[in-house]
């Protein structure tokens, strides 16, 4: 039996030893990441050479995506795209569980799709590998849920802070796009797990920052209204970009499942003809990052890589291929900073600085519209070019970028992203409230749904008798929507009593979740015509409950013989 | 760490921490093993990217060579992308941007490496260059004192004087004699002791006004090698330039007759050592005689201007030759002379030289002969 100092002894000794698992899950993160980052040049190198013919960069993208495409959809079906979003919904609704393929997975395509040319990221992916080793070391070691948990941000933090050689951005962003909480008690480890990764990776790679950038400054106070106008621009593209991604992936996806393999390919196939036209939009491509930084580029050439990179992302991205959008950000921003540079030094009335400061802020502008991190973003540029002369125009024109996306876009590209795939993330708002009175507590569990197979008639027939204002289409693990009375009744009037109630119904409906708190669920009641299903936030078809009128009476009766 | 087991004794969490302990080592050591696997692959890669790079450079280099400036731009950024401490790739791709005359860029490009290493010599230079080249007087000056400056190794004095000389060498273009004279001096202390420095040096200071050290540079190249045919004509013009009319005709005798740049000069040489009145150790028939043979001449001289441009004589000139002829006649009157009457002999042909020049142009050897004794003198009408 032991007394209560040593059950205090062993609880310290508990948090000494998660943190010295944060510092090995940090190095392990930081070394994935090197690796990642290595094994994507070797690729691109074995795969394109130095100097590619146009045969070459033609056929190697449709090939590899081929291989990639089959890769994705038999074995790793969870590693397309980012990585981000994926690690997101893993800490906030998996409880951090991760399985260890994902990142086998996530190495391997990533690897395949940017060394093939794909233009994608690769700290997206670095973050996912990060954060799957994370969960993988966490199960291996016994670890209690909230632990493992735990750690999934922590191995985020350290593979960004390695892939990005940026140890205080990553572990803003694990805080501020991960954990969505500026506060979190995860901090210390992070920061931990954050610098231990850079250490490792700069004991490797040598201390050299991302880009070579020259010190620039601000050269006159009316420059800021310059830089304000590129943060409107660079909000506008964000929103193309965000807008045109999502509304072509949803198009996708609305495609058979069967399809993928082959949508893979025909991305594969349209981006081998875009390295054809224009070979600079391959892979990562900080290597034109740099050159537009440093003043490189012509005016038009950087206006046309601006664009094609925008549309080479989205094909890259919208058919399923494996990599993440942080790096394409960068290179968009840098390339409609630079040619508003050089716009702003042509026609300015005042001295400016040179297109590269623009290109510079043009980074941070797209970053913070994208991937709607500012504080992340400001911090990024910072490390990454290692040069605070420019902090104040980052600052400006980041805020700008940042409010017209989010004015015009609410949910982030990443929330938005998995909302298509079914998964609904919680809101810090709801995160907060969650522990008064949820959805959980009032929704009734006992669901009769009506079956999609049915014809408008037979579902008329079956809940004829039946006094609801409407009613679930589908089954418990495949809702399709919700059906009110006047509606099959007015199917039946205008000849679709016929027609499969599934082909019917509006798939777009007024749902929660578990977790909402009770005003939200009575907000959407109100809107949901009577009947609102509670889903899961892990597959927003999957029908965990239901909450009527009359079930939130029998909660508050319950409670009442409760108390 | 709590263990999966949910357990409110304190010893089996003690159990399970000892566990976890041992686990947490084999971890350790898989991230030691790890670290060394990603360090030697990172190694390889490093230098597939460094041979890449310099495959790049060479290739920039050939097409700077074939004038193809713009590919050449190309090659070199993507060498220097893939190996970000080689100053050569660097420094080619900035010479690459300024051959292109794309100025700001090739600043640019130096500034950045500039920020790190701002004691290079090697990017101070270049940046002098380019600010040159912008037409940036005072960054280029402030570039290539920088290069000078900068920490050189004793092996490298050579290379640091060719600098101090390329910015001598701006300095004349941009009319700052006097900052180039100074620059010369200090050339001269680390300057090796052989001809062709000398030389070079002798015709820098030509070029900035210093006749005199100019002058003992030529002096000290005809020690090292007395027949040194450049150097004959250097010392001989730059003792001409200051006067030293007996020297420069000395050293211009030396030029083999052959050398067409020395004709002229000695023969004005030599008119001005034998007609100058006022020379040293000339006795006063002597002294009496050149005035005497000057004053004729310059009658003569003003009677042929006269007939050749058909002019009507003017009331100056008409002056003039009145004032010759009763100088000559006072000449006739008294054998000896005073300092006074020689001095305004002197003023005289320097008034008549005037004139005339200025109505007739061209002028002989004697004519400038006598343009340069009036100056040595400080005429009057100077």
């Amino acid at each position: 039996v032991t007394t209560p100092e040593t059950a205090r002894q062993l609880r310290l000794r508990e948090h000494q030893l998660f943190l010295i698992l944060s510092i090995v899950v940090g190095v392990l993160a930081g070394l994935s990441a090197v690796l990642f980052t290595v094994a994507i040049e070797q690729a691109s190198y074995r795969l394109f050479g130095l100097a590619p013919s146009r045969a070459r960069l033609f056929a190697v993208p449709p090939i590899l995506s081929l291989v990639t495409g089959v890769l994705l959809a038999r074995f790793f079906p969870d590693v397309r795209g980012s990585g981000v979003p994926q690690t997101e919904a893993a800490y906030r609704l998996e409880g951090g569980a991760i399985p260890g393929r994902v990142p086998i997975g996530k190495f391997i395509t990533g690897v395949l799709c940017i060394g093939s040319g794909h233009s994608m990221g690769r700290e997206g992916p670095s973050v996912q590998i990060g954060a799957g080793l994370a969960s993988v070391v966490g199960r291996w070691l016994r670890l209690p849920p909230r632990r493992i948990r735990e750690l999934v941000p922590v191995g985020a933090a350290g593979a960004l802070a390695a892939a990005f050689n940026t140890p205080v951005a990553a572990v803003l962003f694990a805080l501020e796009e991960i954990i969505g909480d500026m506060n979190a008690a995860l901090l210390g480890s992070a920061v931990v797990a954050s610098v231990a990764s850079v250490i490792v990776e700069r004991s490797i790679l040598g201390n050299e920052p991302l880009f070579h950038v020259p010190a620039y400054r601000l050269v006159h106070p009316a420059e800021l209204l310059a830089y304000a106008a590129l943060g409107v621009i660079g909000g506008l593209i964000s929103l193309l970009f965000t807008k045109v991604l999502l509304g072509l992936r949803a198009l996708c996806l609305r495609l058979p499942s069967r399809s993928r393999i082959l949508q893979s390919a025909v991305g594969g196939l349209i981006i081998g003809a875009l390295l054809v036209f224009n070979p600079a939009v391959m892979g990562v491509g900080y290597e034109y990052v740099d050159q537009a930084l440093n003043g490189g580029l012509l005016l038009k050439t950087m206006v046309l890589l601006c664009f094609l990179k925008l549309g080479a992302t989205i094909v890259s991205y919208v058919s399923g291929n494996a990599g993440g959008i942080f790096a394409p950000s960068l290179y968009i921003g840098a390339m409609a900073g630079g040619a508003a540079g050089m716009i702003v030094r042509q026609v300015a009335p005042f001295p400016t600085a040179d297109p590269g400061a623009y290109a510079l802020v043009g980074m941070g502008t797209l970053f913070a519209g994208i991937i709607r991190a500012p504080m992340t973003s400001v911090f990024m540029i910072f490390e990454i070019t290692q040069d605070y002369q420019i902090l104040v125009p980052l600052m400006v024109a980041n805020m700008l970028s940042f409010v017209i996306s989010r004015r015009y876009q609410p949910v982030s590209v990443y929330h938005a992203l998995l909302h298509q795939d079914g998964i609904h993330l919680p809101l810090p708002g709801t995160q907060a409230a969650a522990s008064g009175r949820t959805a959980r507590q009032i929704m009734r569990t006992r669901i009769l749904p009506i079956s999609p197979e049915l014809s408008t008639e037979q579902a008329w027939q079956q809940i004829v008798d039946r006094d609801e204002p409407g009613y679930l289409v589908g089954t418990a693990d495949h809702l399709f929507g919700v059906v009110t009375r006047e509606q099959l009744a007015e199917w039946r009037t205008i000849g679709k009593s016929t027609d499969r109630i599934g082909s019917l119904v509006n798939r777009h409906f007024v749902h929660v979740h578990p977790d909402h708190p009770l005003d939200i669920v009575l907000d959407r009641l109100s809107e949901a015509r009577g009947v609102l299903p509670v889903v899961s936030r892990a597959d927003a078809t999957r029908v965990e409950g239901v909450v009527t009128a009359d079930s939130l009476l029998a909660a508050r009766a319950n409670r009442s013989a409760d108390a | 760490m709590v263990s999966a087991v949910s357990s409110d004794n304190s010893a089996d969490r003690a159990a399970l921490i000892h566990r976890e302990v041992i686990q947490l080592a084999v971890l350790v050591f898989i991230a030691v093993g790890a670290f060394f696997v990603t360090k030697a692959v990172a190694a390889n890669n490093r230098n597939l990217s460094m041979r890449n790079a310099d495959e790049w450079y060479q290739r920039g280099e050939q097409l700077a060579e074939a004038g193809r400036l713009d590919q050449a731009v190309d090659a070199f950024r993507r060498a220097m992308v893939r190996n970000r401490t080689n100053r050569t790739y660097l420094l080619a791709l900035s010479r690459a941007l300024a051959q292109k005359r794309d100025y700001e860029s090739a600043r640019t490009v130096l500034l950045t490496v500039r920020a790190s290493e701002p004691e290079d010599a090697e990017v101070n230079l270049e940046l002098a260059r380019v600010s040159a080249a912008r037409q940036d007087v005072t960054e280029a000056l402030r570039f290539f004192r920088d290069a000078l400056y900068a920490p050189w190794r004793p092996d490298q004095g050579e290379r640091r004087r060719a600098i101090r000389l390329e910015l001598i060498r701006f300095l004349l273009t941009h009319d700052q004699a006097s900052r180039a004279q100074a620059e010369l001096v200090a050339a001269s202390v680390d300057s090796p002791d052989d001809v062709a420095h000398h030389l070079e040096l002798a015709d820098l200071f030509n070029q900035a006004g210093d006749g005199h050290n100019a002058l003992a540079h030529f002096q000290r190249v005809l020690r090292l090698a007395p027949e040194n045919v450049a150097a004959l004509l250097g010392a001989g013009r730059a003792a001409f330039d200051l006067g030293e009319y007996p020297l420069a005709r000395r050293y211009l005798r030396e030029v083999p007759s052959d050398v067409d740049a020395a004709r002229e000069i000695r023969e004005v040489a030599d008119q001005v050592v034998s007609r100058d009145p006022i020379a040293g150790r000339i006795g006063a028939r002597e002294r009496h005689r050149r005035l005497e043979a000057n004053l004729t001449y310059l009658q003569q001289r003003l009677v042929d201007c006269n007939a050749q441009h058909g002019q009507s004589v003017s009331g100056g000139r008409y002056a003039l030759q009145n004032d010759l002829q009763s100088f000559r006649e006072r000449l006739r009157r008294s054998p000896t002379l005073d300092q006074d009457t020689i001095e305004a002999g002197v003023d005289l042909i320097d008034r008549t030289e005037r004139d005339a020049i200025a109505s007739c142009g061209s002028s002989t050897a004697v004519d400038r002969a006598l343009v340069l004794i009036a100056k040595q003198h400080g005429a009057a009408s100077q």
